[in-house]
């Protein structure tokens, strides 16, 4: 029997590797497909009509289901934004942006979205903005149809409408 | 007739970046050995074990409370695993108070703890989830824009964040166990690099390993000493949802009902002047301010103003954080505990260099989620 | 003893058992269980005090997987509210511990997650200490393989013992519209599939699959409200192991003869055999019978109480709520409603487990009548 080492063993290298397939349920598959469209679909509340983008099966708000798909606009408000410097393993999205709470019109909650085509120290809370899509032919109806918002160079939502409403 | 619980023993770890010097088990060990020991008691007087921590990807291993029954003395006894995010320390604690509560058990310990070196605890907080766009970068890069929001709302002037991170190591200062504990000034902070503007490097919570161990104990044996109990004259855990619209991030509903209801059933009607001390969930500076509107100290808007005339800092009036809260410590499974036990040490008499002089009534409060679950316990060293 | 509070199940729904449900996710699967369940009480969401739910990051894939069910759960306006990273059996404990306390009267227990979406037999692995028994490799069926084998060796226990007590689940099982597996197989078929880890063969291990649970419970005054035969909880206990394979006597559960020997004095009751029916949340037979041994039960589960009329989890094994399932499936039997019903049952034991070869359990007695006046 060999001697013990002379130093104690103090670190294990122990890599997870664990393969997940997710499912996105059928409400979320149509809402990715008519991206593909330029569609962005919500999901609308049976009881009180209001709008979730992305849709979800029924209203935290009032319990009730949502049995009715609508489409919103493609345009909207940044209620908040912070700009981001900081990396993150696997991800290459180029320093610093723009991460922003977007109220997109139509719709009652909102979305978090990259925002691009502004210098992030000339975001501004109440921006109007809108989608950037993929070319026609290059989206697949997927996250990633939609590339980034960019300001539509309208005149800035006053603060005070959505101050309450993030 | 309620029964009455009370924490009878405190005991948690030298928090740091890396305790290479101690595996899982050792880590925990440190906390439980402590906490025991204050309390007077041996392995064998515990009745059941209540363990909390955050998302076990941030360790690489699941339940590990499985293969920690032993270093904690739980073989054949009943053991429970809470996880409600970066609340589960103090929702941990309270569900400890419950099985005293219930009459079922005597003594009941509770552990909350993170080893977040041992993994990756940015990745682990930056979901990137298939059919979603990976934008939020940790924890800091889904708050921040609260913060934005709240200083748009109050207009409260910029150097409001770095006066609440710096005021935070000057506590850590007097807190043995703290992570971060050299001091900084202000301006130390303002010229830190921007992380998620508007929160800078030096006002960010770091990543900690630690853990912390409470004795929650029934009225009889609590009185029985050796210490001075802490007695809990009220704790709750309320949840919101996500995406209910128009829900307010910067002021959330669950935590205003939150503190509504611990301090009605622990008759506090003015908790600016009748509270000590108040441990409370700051992970990014500004959430200081934001949490004395939430927490009922002050009105909308008047937050920033109490940082500002210093009256929550050390020897002040309202004395928050005074263990350097999460600012300086954190291991994101235990600092919920670890709020609500400084706020059971502070009325115990045993908070050391950092005791708020004469605390009778502290609050200790805990978040977690999307601001979604809130936590909070009253605490006082009497038990009417 | 001392005087406890009257606690019974008032509801129970489930979605359907499916091996992965490719058309919802955990959250959808759920909301649906959750409006039957009141609905079957005839309340609105507004009546239940509590809300309590377990599950596993690791099974969801995903960290904080759990917040995403508080959307659907009805918890608005704010709620009170508690998830525990365990099998969903244990958070029913949790919410009659908090009737106990006195903190609310009435309570909702969910189960969620999709184990279909990742490779349960290796997730398991992570249960394991990450320094030696973990870092080995040991997978589910390992483990539980070591077991089977303890336990064979000393009970003497055969192939064919193993193959009867699954073929028995299965039986019953294909009788039960909510379990996964719905056809009969027998124990000459099962002992032709091949081995998995020997001692068991691939026909002993638990199918994993997909489903979503609720179940309701409400203290005496308001469960006689809720339901027209509440099933009362008359005792309850629980108790954990040391995880160390090498620690423990594999052949046996000490933690299960503990708690359900704790639960029976806290129901009144002599011994297991004045039962009429048992839910065991057994993922092997070798575990079954190792739990019927605890018990004092005949091991082989064919005299005595009836043992898994719902099939248990040999029939469709729901990781993170097999504990739920088995409750659910006892308040069924006992409130006139389960598909394969024992006759005239009146008094039962659902079982919960977690970990590596049955390192915790959680035992129920549950009854037509109350226990305590």
């Amino acid at each position: 029997m060999s001697e013990p080492p002379e130093e104690p063993i103090r670190y294990i290298d122990s890599t997870v590797y664990l393969p997940y397939d997710y499912v996105a349920g059928d409400l979320k598959a149509i809402y990715l497909r008519a991206l593909k469209d330029k569609r962005i679909l919500g999901s609308k509340c049976s009881k009180t009509g209001k709008v979730f983008v992305t849709p979800i099966p029924a209203s935290p708000e009032s319990f009730a289901p949502c049995n009715e798909l609508v489409e919103v606009a493609d345009t909207g408000v940044m209620t908040t934004f912070c700009v981001v410097n900081i990396p993150v393993i696997g991800r290459d999205l180029e320093l610093p942006y723009v991460a922003s709470s977007v109220a997109l019109d139509g719709a009652d909650i909102s979305i978090f979205a990259l925002i691009r085509n502004v210098k992030p120290e000339e975001a501004r809370m109440g921006m109007r903005v809108r989608a950037v899509w993929k070319p026609d032919g290059e989206r697949t109806g997927s996250h990633e149809d939609i590339l980034y918002f960019e300001p539509t160079g309208e005149p800035d939502v006053p603060v005070e409408r959505f101050l309450h409403r993030l | 007739m309620k029964r009455a619980v009370a924490v009878v023993g405190v005991g948690q770890t030298h928090h740091s970046s890396r305790r290479a010097d101690k595996s899982m088990p050792g880590l925990i060990r440190e906390a439980v050995d402590r906490a025991l020991t204050d309390a007077g008691l041996q392995y064998e007087d515990i009745d059941a074990v209540v363990f909390g921590k955050a998302p076990d990807q941030l360790e690489g291993v699941m339940q590990p409370e499985q293969f920690l029954v032993g270093a904690v003395g739980a073989h054949l006894k009943p053991v429970v695993r809470v996880h409600t995010a970066g609340s589960v320390g103090a929702s941990t604690a309270l569900t400890a108070v419950t099985h005293v509560k219930s009459g079922l058990f005597n003594r009941v310990l509770a552990i909350a703890w993170e080893k977040q070196s041992e993994g990756n605890a940015m990745w682990a907080l930056s979901p990137n989830m298939p059919f979603i766009a990976p934008l939020v970068a940790g924890a800091g890069g889904y708050f921040t824009p609260y913060i934005r929001a709240y200083i748009a709302r109050t207009h409260a002037p910029g150097h409001i964040g770095p006066m609440i991170a710096a005021n935070a190591r000057d506590n850590a200062g007097r807190n043995e166990y703290a992570h971060l504990r050299e001091p900084m000034t202000v301006e130390d902070v303002i010229n830190s690099p921007m992380l998620w503007d508007p929160i800078r490097y030096l006002e960010t919570c770091p990543s900690s390993d630690g853990a912390i161990a409470l004795v929650l104990s029934n009225e009889e044996l609590a009185k029985k000493g050796p210490r001075k109990p802490a007695w809990v004259l009220s704790g709750a855990t309320f949840v919101e949802p996500m995406w209910v619209p128009g829900r307010d991030q910067v002021d959330p509903a669950a935590g205003r009902k939150c503190a509504k209801t611990v301090y009605e059933a622990a008759g506090v009607t003015d908790p600016w002047n009748q509270v000590d001390a108040v441990e409370m969930y700051v992970p990014f500076s500004w959430f200081e301010a934001m949490w004395l509107e939430n927490l009922g100290f002050c009105e909308i808007g008047e937050g920033w103003k109490i940082v500002d005339r210093g009256e929550q800092k050390f020897g002040a009036h309202l004395p928050v954080n005074p263990s350097g809260g999460v600012l300086c410590t954190n291991p994101i499974g235990a600092s919920g505990m670890l709020r609500v036990g400084e706020a059971a040490l502070q009325v115990m008499g045993r908070a050391g260099a950092h005791q708020v002089d004469g605390a009778k009534l502290a609050v200790g409060h805990a978040y977690g989620g999307g601001a979604q679950y809130f936590s909070m316990w009253v605490v006082s060293s009497a038990l009417n | 003893m001392s005087k406890l509070r009257n606690v019974a199940v008032v509801a129970y729904s489930q979605a359907p058992f499916v091996p992965c449900d490719v058309h919802h996710t955990s959250t959808e699967m759920l909301y649906p269980e959750i409006r039957k369940a009141l609905a079957a009480c005839g309340v609105e969401r507004e009546a239940i005090d509590y809300q309590v739910a377990g599950s596993a990051d690791y099974v969801d894939g995903r960290v904080f997987g759990f917040v995403a069910a508080v959307d659907v759960m009805g918890s608005w306006p704010p709620k009170q509210d508690l998830h525990l990273e365990m099998d969903a059996g244990f958070a029913a404990h949790y919410a009659w511990m908090r009737m106990q306390a006195g903190d609310c009267d009435t309570a909702m227990v969910c189960g969620y997650g999709k184990p279909g979406e990742g490779e349960t037999n290796r997730v398991l692995n992570l249960q394991l200490d990450p320094y030696y028994q973990g870092a080995m490799g040991l997978d589910l069926a390992s483990t539980a393989a070591l077991q089977a084998s303890a336990y064979m060796k000393r009970s003497g226990s055969t192939d064919r013992n193993l193959a009867e007590v699954a073929a028995r689940n299965r039986a019953a099982g294909a009788k039960n519209p909510d379990a996964l597996l719905k056809d009969v197989a027998t124990a000459d078929e099962l002992m032709r599939t091949s081995w998995q880890v020997e001692p068991l063969r691939r026909g002993y291990l638990a199918p994993t699959g997909e489903t979503a649970v609720c179940l309701l419970l409400a203290a005496e005054g308001k469960a006689e409200k809720m339901c027209r035969k509440p099933v009362w909880i008359q005792g309850v206990d629980q108790r954990a192991e040391l995880q160390s394979l090498g620690a423990r006597d594999l052949a046996r559960s000490e933690g299960a003869a503990l708690a359900s020997a704790k639960a029976l004095e806290m129901a009144g009751v002599k011994g297991a055999a004045e039962v009429d029916l048992l839910e065991l949340s057994a993922l092997t037979p070798a575990e079954e019978m190792i739990l019927l041994d605890a018990l004092g039960l005949p091991p082989l589960g064919n005299r005595g109480p009836v043992v898994n009329p719902s099939g248990g989890p040999l029939a469709g094994s729901a990781i993170m709520m097999n504990g739920l399932v088995r409750l659910g499936e006892v308040f069924r039997q006992l409130s006139g409603t389960a598909a394969n019903s024992v006759k005239d049952a009146r008094r039962a034991i659902a079982h919960a487990a977690q970990g590596h070869c049955l390192q915790q359990n959680l035992f129920w007695v549950l009854g037509s009548e109350r226990r305590w006046s």
